[in-house]
C-alpha cells in the first residue's frame, strides 16, 4: 500500500521544471567538481592540496567528481526534499492528500521513498554525465584513463556512487523531517543548510572531536567512504541511528498533529 | 443562556443520518472552537452549514475528516465512528477551505495525484473533469485557471471516489452569479444521485435556494438545526402595508400599536412601508380599522422572512424572548413537531 503514495508522489516529481532543475543542478555540481579537480591537478605534490595528475590516473580517479561534491549535493538534496514536503503545507494540499490517504505514516513513507528514488536517480544520471566530462578533461590534461575503465576503476566508481547515494539520501531525509516539522519549505531549507553548514563548522572549528558526532560531518564521511575523523562504518551506524530516531519522532508528531494548513 | 434547537434528522427526512455527532468539542489551549456540537445530517439531503466567521465550521469539518482530533465528544460518519475515519474516508469527498492544488501541475495531474493515492481508476479523472465542465482544460496548468475553474476542479477532486458523502467548505467563494448558479445546479444533481451533500457557505441566499436542511453554529455552539422551512416558519409573521397617502403613515403606525401590534416604518414618502408584526389573518381587520379612520391602504402583503434575516436574528441581535417565540412557533406551526433539545451557551 506504500506503493500508492509512492506512485502519487512521482506525478509531482516528474514535472519538467523540477526534473530539469534538480537533475541539472546535481549533474552541474558533480561535473563542475570534476572539471575543477582535473583542471587544477598538478604535476607533483604541492602545498595547494590539489590532486596530482598521477593520482588522477589511478583507478579511483574517475570518482573524484562524485566524492568531491558531497556538501553541494547534500545541500541540493536537502532542499529538494524540504521543498516537496514543506510545499504540501504551503500549498494547502496536504489536507487533500490526507483525505485520500488518512494513514499518515504510510503517506509520509511512500512519498519519502519516491523523493529518495528521485534523488538517487539524479545522482546516477549525474554520474553518467560526469564520466563523459571526466574523460574529456582527462584527454585535455593528458591523464591516462586506462585504470579508470579497469575492473578496479569501475568498482571504485560504483562504491563511490553508492556511498554518495547513501549520503544524499541522508541529507534528503533531514530535509523531509524539517519540511514536515517546520511546515514551510523556506524555513526548512534555511534551517537545514544553516545547521549542516555554518553551525556544524563552528562546532568542529572549536572542538574538532565533535565531527564524529555531528550529522552533516557524518554524512560527508559516509559519502567519502570514511574520513580520518570518522570511519565509514562508524559514521554510517551513528548517522543511521540519528535518522532513525528523528524519523520515528517525526512520524509520531505528524500522526498526532492537527492539520490546520 | 439556553438555546433551543432541533437535533434530529427531521420528520420528513430519511430515518438514517449520514453524519451524527454528540458533544463534539475542540479546544485550542483555552479557546473553545467547537463546543458540544450535536449534529444530525440526514442521509441523501443537501445540508447547509452556516455561521459567522470563526464560528467553528471549518474546525468541525476537519474533525469529521480526521484532520483534527476532537478534544471531546463522539459521532459517526456513514455509520462508522469518528475514530475510524480511515474506514469511511474512502466514501467521502471533500473540498476544505477552498480549492488547493499544485500550481505547476495540470488539473488532470492534480486529480491523478489524488486518484493514485486513493486507489481510484484513472478513467474516473476524465469523468469528473467532464462532470464539472473542465474536460477541455484538464491538461492546462492549474495556475492558469480562474477562481471559478479552481472551485470546479476542487469539486471534481471531491467527486473522484464516487462519494456517498460530499463535504464542501465554501464552494462558491469568489464566484460570479453565473458560477454560483452552476455550483448550485451541481449540488442539486449530486443530491439527486442519492449522495449526502454537507455544504458550508456564507452566501445565505444560495443556501436557502439549494438546501433543505440547515445547521447554524455560532461561537462553536449549535444555534439551529432542522429544515430551512422550519427556521423560516419560526420567525414571527409580518405584514407589509402601504397607505395611499404618505401623510397617513404615522396615523397607521399609531393605529396598529393601539391594537397591540408592533409596527416599524421603512422608506420615505410614497415608498414608505409599514411593517406590522401580525399574521395575514389580521390583514382584513387592519384594512377595516384603517378604512374606519379614513385611511386607504393600497398594499397589504404577508412578508416572507429570508434566511439572511433569520440568520442574523439567531446569531446576532435576537433576544431571549424572540428566541422563545421562535421556538414556540416551531411547535405550533409544524404539523409534526420536531424533537427539541436544550443547549447551554
Amino acid at each position: 500500500m506504500i506503493f500508492r503514495p509512492f506512485k502519487s508522489e512521482w506525478i509531482k516529481l516528474r514535472r519538467r521544471r523540477l526534473w530539469y532543475g534538480s537533475y541539472g543542478a546535481i549533474a552541474g555540481v558533480v561535473v563542475m567538481t570534476t572539471v575543477v579537480r582535473i583542471a587544477g591537478a598538478t604535476h607533483r605534490v604541492g602545498s595547494s592540496g590539489n590532486l596530482t595528475l598521477t593520482q588522477l590516473a589511478r583507478a579511483g580517479g574517475l570518482a573524484q567528481g562524485v566524492t568531491g561534491s558531497t556538501i553541494l549535493l547534500g545541500a541540493v538534496s536537502l532542499s529538494i526534499a524540504a521543498a516537496q514536503f514543506g510545499g504540501e503545507f504551503a500549498h494547502g494540499t496536504l489536507r487533500n492528500l490526507l483525505v485520500r490517504e488518512p494513514r499518515r505514516a504510510r503517506l509520509i513513507v511512500g512519498n519519502g521513498l519516491a523523493i529518495l528514488s528521485f534523488i538517487v536517480g539524479a545522482v546516477a544520471a549525474a554520474t553518467v554525465v560526469d564520466i563523459g566530462a571526466a574523460f574529456v578533461m582527462a584527454h585535455a590534461r593528458g591523464v591516462t584513463t586506462a585504470a579508470w575503465t579497469s575492473g578496479t576503476g569501475m568498482g571504485d566508481l560504483g562504491i563511490a556512487v553508492g556511498d554518495m547515494a547513501i549520503a544524499v539520501c541522508g541529507f534528503a531525509i533531514v530535509g523531509m523531517i524539517l519540511g514536515i516539522l517546520l511546515k514551510s519549505s523556506v524555513i526548512a531549507i534555511a534551517t537545514g543548510l544553516a545547521v549542516l553548514l555554518p553551525v556544524e563548522t563552528i562546532f568542529t572549528d572549536a572542538v574538532p572531536e565533535t565531527a564524529r558526532w555531528l550529522p552533516g560531518h557524518l554524512l560527508e564521511a559516509v559519502a567519502q567512504g570514511g574520513t580520518s575523523v570518522a570511519g565509514f562504518a562508524a559514521a554510517l551506524v551513528t548517522v543511521s541511528a540519528y535518522l532513525a530516531g528523528a524519523v520515528a519522532v517525526t512520524l509520531l508528531v505528524f500522526a498526532r498533529r492537527d492539520v490546520t494548513s | 443562556m439556553p438555546l433551543l434547537a432541533h437535533a434530529s434528522c427531521g420528520p420528513r427526512m430519511p430515518e438514517s443520518c449520514a453524519v451524527v455527532t454528540t458533544g463534539l468539542t475542540k479546544r485550542f489551549g483555552h479557546r473553545v472552537a467547537v463546543d458540544s456540537l450535536d449534529l444530525a445530517i440526514p442521509e441523501g439531503s443537501i445540508s447547509g452549514f452556516v455561521g459567522p466567521n470563526g464560528a467553528g465550521k471549518t474546525t468541525t469539518i476537519r474533525m469529521l475528516l480526521g484532520l483534527m482530533r476532537p478534544t471531546a465528544g463522539s459521532g459517526t460518519v456513514l455509520g462508522y465512528p469518528l475514530s475510524q475515519y480511515k474506514s469511511y474516508l474512502a466514501k467521502v469527498g471533500a473540498l476544505i477551505e477552498g480549492p488547493t492544488f499544485h500550481p505547476a501541475l495540470s488539473g488532470w495531474d492534480n486529480l491523478a495525484v489524488l486518484a493514485r493515492l486513493g486507489g481510484i481508476a484513472s478513467a474516473r479523472i476524465a469523468e469528473v473533469l467532464d462532470r464539472v465542465g473542465l474536460g477541455d482544460r484538464g491538461h492546462d496548468p492549474t495556475r492558469t485557471y480562474s477562481l471559478g475553474m479552481r472551485q470546479r476542479l476542487g469539486i471534481a477532486a471531491a467527486m473522484l471516489p464516487d462519494p456517498a458523502l460530499l463535504v464542501l467548505d465554501e464552494p462558491t467563494n469568489g464566484l460570479d452569479p453565473h458560477g454560483i448558479a452552476e455550483i448550485r445546479a451541481m449540488l442539486r444533481s449530486f443530491a439527486d444521485e442519492g449522495r449526502t451533500v454537507f455544504v458550508s457557505s456564507h452566501l445565505l441566499t444560495e443556501i436557502q435556494q439549494v438546501c433543505e436542511h440547515l445547521v447554524v453554529i455560532e461561537g462553536g455552539h449549535l444555534v439551529f438545526q432542522g429544515s430551512v422551512a422550519q427556521l423560516l416558519a419560526s420567525r414571527a409573521p409580518e405584514l407589509a402595508v402601504r397607505t395611499e397617502s404618505p401623510d397617513d403613515v404615522d396615523r397607521l403606525v399609531a393605529l396598529v400599536r393601539r391594537h397591540g401590534h408592533a409596527a416599524t416604518v421603512s422608506g420615505r414618502g410614497a415608498e414608505a412601508t409599514v411593517t406590522v408584526s401580525a399574521s395575514c389573518g389580521w390583514a382584513g381587520e387592519l384594512n377595516r380599522l384603517a378604512m374606519a379612520e379614513g385611511m386607504t391602504l393600497v398594499h397589504i402583503a404577508e412578508r416572507h422572512s429570508t434566511l439572511e434575516e433569520a440568520f442574523f436574528e439567531i446569531t446576532g441581535s435576537c433576544t431571549e424572548e424572540s428566541r422563545e417565540r421562535r421556538t414556540q412557533a416551531v411547535h405550533t406551526e409544524t404539523s409534526d413537531p420536531p424533537k427539541v433539545e436544550e443547549h447551554t451557551r
